[in-house]
C-alpha cells in the first residue's frame, strides 16, 4: 500500500505539471490542445539536456544535470507553445486546429529527436540516462527510511514531486492573490474590457500560453527522466495519452491549481492500477482503461451539476481581434 | 508636446480576395515549408542525396515504382483518409468537435474482426460479408453516439469525450487480441481465408474497393451537406442553436443524427481496413486518421470536393516523406510527422493573410473599411488638439472640434455665443476657428 501510493504520488505528478500549465493556457481564453504535444517536447528537450551532461565526463555533477534538464524541458516546451501563440494570438487561427497540430508535430519531433539524435537506443548513452534517472532525479533526502510509511509516502520522492506541488501552490496564489493573476483572469472572461481597461491583451496571452507550457514540459520530463529511466522509445504515445487526460483533469478540478494536486494523485494511482491488481494477462488491457472511463464518467458528472463555478473562462476558444466589436 | 503613439502594424479584415491570389498564398506557404525542411534534412541526413534529391525523392514516393504500385497506395491511403475526413465534417459543419475518428475507426475494425473470427468459415461468406459491414457500421456509429447523446442531454464536452474513447477503443482491441491469441505476440494473424477478396490483380485490384467507396461517399456527403434539408440543418445548428430552436428544429435529433451518421461513415473506414486491406486488427490500425482527418476537413474549408485534393496532397507528402527517410538513411519515419506537421503550421498561418491585410508602418490615408476610418480620424484629431493647442482653455479647445462630435463640441459653440452675442451663432463659431 505505501507503495502503490507512493509511486501513484510519482506518476500523478505528471498530470499535475500538464494540468497546472492548461490552466494558466486557459486562464487567458485558449484551449490548448497541444499539450500532449508540448509535453512530449518536454520530454524530449529533458532527455537532451540530461545527455549533454552526462556525456563526455565520467563524474558528471548530478545538481548541474536536474538543472540543465529542467531548463530544455522548458526551452523545447515554451517553443512549441510560442509557436501555438503566434498562431492563436497574432494571427487568430482556430485554437482547437492549431492545438492538433501542435500534438502532431511535437509527437512527431520527440519520436524522431530521441531515436535519432539523442539516439538512446545506444548502449552507452542509455545506461549514462539511467544513472542520472536513479541518482539524480530520484535521489531523495538520506535517513527517511526510519518514519516508515510516513517517509515512503512522503519524503522519498525526487525533486521534480516537491518542484510540481510548489509550482502548484505558487500558480494558485498569483491567480487569486495578485493583479497579475486579476488581469489574466479579466482577460480570459472578456479581453475587449479588459483592453478597455487599459491591460495589454496580446502581452498577457503570450506570456500565460508560453509559462504554461513551460510547465506542461516538465511533466514529459517527471515522466522521461523521473518515472521512467529514459530509454522508453515510444515515450511519445504515453506522454500524449497523459497530455488528454490533464487537460480532462482540468475540467474536474474547476480551473483551481491546488485542487488539481488531488485530482492529480487520484488519476495517478488509476493510471498506475493496472499494474497493483492480480488478473491473468489478457485482461491487462482492461484495467489500463479505467482512467479513461473515469474520465467519461467525471466529464458527464460535471456536466448534469453545472455550476456557476464549474463554467470555464467565458472566452475560451475564441480568438480576440480588437477592431471586431 | 506629446505625441499620440500608433503601431508599427496595423491589422484589419479584408472584405475579399480574388480565388487566384488566395490560392497563390496557400501553395506559397506549403513551398515555402517544403523547402525549409528539404533545406534542414539535406544537410542533416546521415546518407543525404542533396537538395534536389529531396524533391525527386518526394515524387518517387507516389509516382516512382514499378506498376503503378505506389501510386495505387497512395490513392488508397488518400480514399480511407478522405472518407474519415468526410465522416468528421458533418459534425464540425454543426460545431461538434469530433475527435474520436481513431477510436470510430478502430471500433469499426474490431467489429469487423470479431464476425471474421467468430462467424468465419461457419456461415458462407458472402452473407459473412454483408454481416461484417452492418456490424463494422453500426460499431462506429454507437461509438460516435455515445458522446452525441451527452452533449445533447447535458451539453457535456465532446472533444475531451471523444478523445478518450479513443483510448477505450485502443485497449478494447488490445484486450481482444490477447483474449483470443492468449499465447501469441500481442499481434493478431490475418484471417485472409475468409476477407473480402480482390477486385482485380496486383495492387490496383487490391485498392479499387476502397477508392471506388470514397468516391460514392464523397458524392453522397456533398449532396447530402448541399441540397438535403438535413444538411441545411447541420448548418442551422452549427450557427446558432438559439436560432435553429426558434425555426423549429430540434436540436437534439439533429446532434444525434449526425454524429450516427459520423460514426457510421468511420466505420466503413474500419470494415476497409480490416476486412478487405489487413484482413486483421491491431491497435495502430487507425493511423492516428481521426487527426488527419480533421486537417483534411479545416483545410478543405469544409468542402468535400476540396477535401479530396487536400487528401491526396496529404498523402503525397506523407508516402513522398516516407521515400525521402528511406532513402536518405534515417531510422525512423517520424521525420514525416515533423515536415507534414510543418506544412500544417504554415498552412493554417497563412490563412491569416488570407482574411487579414497587414500594414506596417505609420498610415497617411484611410483606405479601408468604415469603422476604421471613423478611428483613424479621432486619432488625428487628438494628435493635432493636443500639439497646436497645448496652453488653451478646455472651452476654446472644444471648439476646434468639428460640429459632428456632438454634445461636447456645441458646449464650445455655445462658450463661443456667450462671448459674441446670440443670433451669430455661424460667426461665432467662424470666430474662434480664425482665432485658432
Amino acid at each position: 500500500m505505501d507503495v502503490f501510493l507512493s509511486s501513484a504520488i510519482e506518476f500523478g505528478v505528471i498530470f499535475l505539471f500538464g494540468c497546472v500549465g492548461e490552466i494558466i493556457t486557459e486562464k487567458s481564453g485558449h484551449l490548448n490542445l497541444g499539450i500532449p504535444g508540448i509535453m512530449c517536447m518536454g520530454a524530449a528537450g529533458g532527455v537532451f539536456g540530461a545527455k549533454l551532461c552526462m556525456m563526455g565526463t565520467d563524474n558528471p555533477n548530478g545538481v548541474l544535470t536536474v538543472l540543465v534538464a529542467i531548463l530544455f524541458a522548458m526551452l523545447f516546451a515554451a517553443a512549441l507553445g510560442g509557436v501555438y501563440g503566434f498562431l492563436t494570438v497574432s494571427l487568430r487561427v482556430n485554437q482547437n486546429v492549431t492545438g492538433l497540430v501542435c500534438t502532431i508535430f511535437g509527437a512527431g519531433f520527440t519520436s524522431f529527436f530521441l531515436n535519432n539524435v539523442v539516439n538512446i537506443a545506444d548502449l552507452e548513452v542509455s545506461s549514462k540516462l539511467s544513472y542520472a534517472s536513479l541518482n539524480f532525479f530520484n535521489a531523495h533526502i538520506p535517513g527517511t527510511e526510519i518514519l516508515g510509511w510516513f517517509g515512503t509516502i512522503f519524503l522519498q520522492h525526487g525533486i521534480l514531486i516537491y518542484l510540481a506541488i510548489v509550482i502548484a501552490i505558487v500558480t494558485s496564489v498569483i491567480l487569486k492573490r495578485t493583479k497579475a493573476g486579476l488581469n489574466l483572469r479579466a482577460i480570459g472572461e472578456n479581453p475587449a474590457t479588459a483592453d478597455a481597461v487599459g491591460i495589454r491583451v496580446t502581452r498577457y496571452k503570450y506570456i500565460a500560453i508560453v509559462t504554461g507550457a513551460a510547465i506542461a514540459g516538465l511533466g514529459g520530463l517527471c515522466y522521461a527522466l523521473g518515472y521512467t529511466t529514459g530509454n522508453d522509445s515510444t515515450v511519445e504515445v504515453t506522454v500524449q495519452g497523459i497530455g488528454w487526460l490533464s487537460i480532462a483533469l482540468v475540467i474536474f478540478t474547476m480551473w483551481r491549481p491546488t485542487l488539481s494536486i488531488a485530482g492529480s494523485l487520484v488519476f495517478g494511482a488509476l493510471y498506475i492500477l493496472f499494474s497493483y491488481i492480480t488478473v491473468a494477462s489478457e485482461f491487462k488491457p482492461l484495467l489500463r482503461l479505467i482512467p479513461f472511463v473515469v474520465t467519461i464518467i467525471v466529464l458527464i458528472a460535471t456536466s448534469i451539476i453545472g455550476h456557476r463555478e464549474t463554467q470555464p473562462p467565458a472566452s475560451l476558444g475564441l480568438s480576440y481581434f480588437r477592431e471586431d466589436r | 508636446m506629446e505625441r499620440v503613439k500608433e503601431p508599427l502594424i496595423h491589422i484589419t479584415r479584408r472584405d475579399s480576395m480574388p480565388v487566384w491570389k488566395s490560392l497563390l498564398i496557400r501553395f506559397g506557404a506549403i513551398l515555402i515549408a517544403l523547402l525549409i525542411s528539404a533545406a534542414f534534412i539535406a544537410a542533416m541526413a546521415p546518407d543525404s542525396q542533396g537538395f534536389f534529391g529531396f524533391f525527386s525523392s518526394l515524387f518517387s514516393g507516389t509516382f516512382g515504382g514499378k506498376g503503378g504500385r505506389r501510386f495505387w497506395l497512395t490513392l488508397q491511403n488518400t480514399a480511407l483518409l478522405l472518407c474519415v475526413a468526410l465522416a468528421l465534417v458533418v459534425a464540425f459543419r454543426m460545431k461538434f468537435w469530433n475527435l474520436g475518428g481513431n477510436g470510430q475507426v478502430l471500433m469499426g475494425c474490431l467489429a469487423c474482426a470479431m464476425c471474421m473470427y467468430y462467424l468465419g468459415g461457419k456461415i458462407p461468406n458472402p452473407a459473412l460479408w454483408v454481416i461484417m459491414l452492418v456490424a463494422s457500421v453500426a460499431a462506429g456509429a454507437v461509438w460516435a453516439v455515445i458522446p452525441a447523446v451527452f452533449k445533447a442531454i447535458f451539453n457535456t464536452n465532446e472533444s475531451l469525450f471523444t478523445l478518450m474513447m479513443n483510448y477505450i477503443a485502443m485497449y478494447l482491441v488490445a484486450f481482444f487480441i490477447s483474449f483470443w491469441y492468449p499465447e501469441g505476440t500481442g499481434a493478431m494473424p490475418p484471417l485472409s481465408d475468409v476477407a473480402l477478396p480482390a477486385l482485380g490483380n496486383g495492387q490496383a485490384g487490391r485498392s479499387l474497393l476502397p477508392v471506388l467507396i470514397a468516391v460514392v461517399v464523397t458524392v453522397l456527403i456533398f449532396c447530402y451537406l448541399r441540397f438535403s434539408k438535413h444538411g441545411y440543418e447541420i448548418s442551422i445548428v452549427g450557427e446558432s442553436k438559439n436560432t435553429a430552436r426558434y425555426a423549429g428544429i430540434n436540436v437534439r435529433k439533429v446532434i444525434i443524427r449526425t454524429l450516427v451518421l459520423s460514426g457510421a461513415i468511420c466505420g466503413i473506414v474500419g470494415f476497409l481496413l480490416t476486412g478487405s486491406i489487413n484482413h486483421m486488427v491491431s491497435t495502430t490500425m487507425d493511423g492516428n486518421m481521426g487527426f488527419t482527418g480533421i486537417m483534411v476537413a479545416w483545410m478543405g474549408k469544409f468542402n468535400p470536393l476540396i477535401m479530396a485534393v487536400v487528401a491526396f496532397l496529404i498523402n503525397f507528402l506523407s508516402r513522398g516523406m516516407a521515400q525521402v527517410c528511406t532513402d536518405f538513411g534515417f531510422t525512423s519515419e517520424a521525420l514525416s510527422d515533423i515536415v507534414i506537421g510543418l506544412i500544417y503550421f504554415f498552412f493554417i498561418g497563412c490563412e491569416f493573410f488570407i482574411v487579414y491585410k497587414v500594414h506596417i508602418g505609420r498610415r497617411k490615408k484611410q483606405t479601408s473599411g468604415l469603422s476604421d476610418e471613423a478611428s483613424a480620424d479621432t486619432v488625428q484629431i487628438e494628435t493635432a488638439g493636443e500639439s497646436d493647442n497645448a496652453g488653451m482653455p478646455v472651452e476654446e479647445r472644444d471648439g476646434h472640434f468639428p460640429q459632428s462630435s456632438g454634445t461636447e463640441a456645441s458646449s464650445g459653440i455655445l462658450g463661443a455665443e456667450a462671448v459674441s452675442g446670440s443670433g451669430e451663432e455661424p460667426s461665432g463659431k467662424q470666430q474662434v476657428r480664425e482665432e485658432n
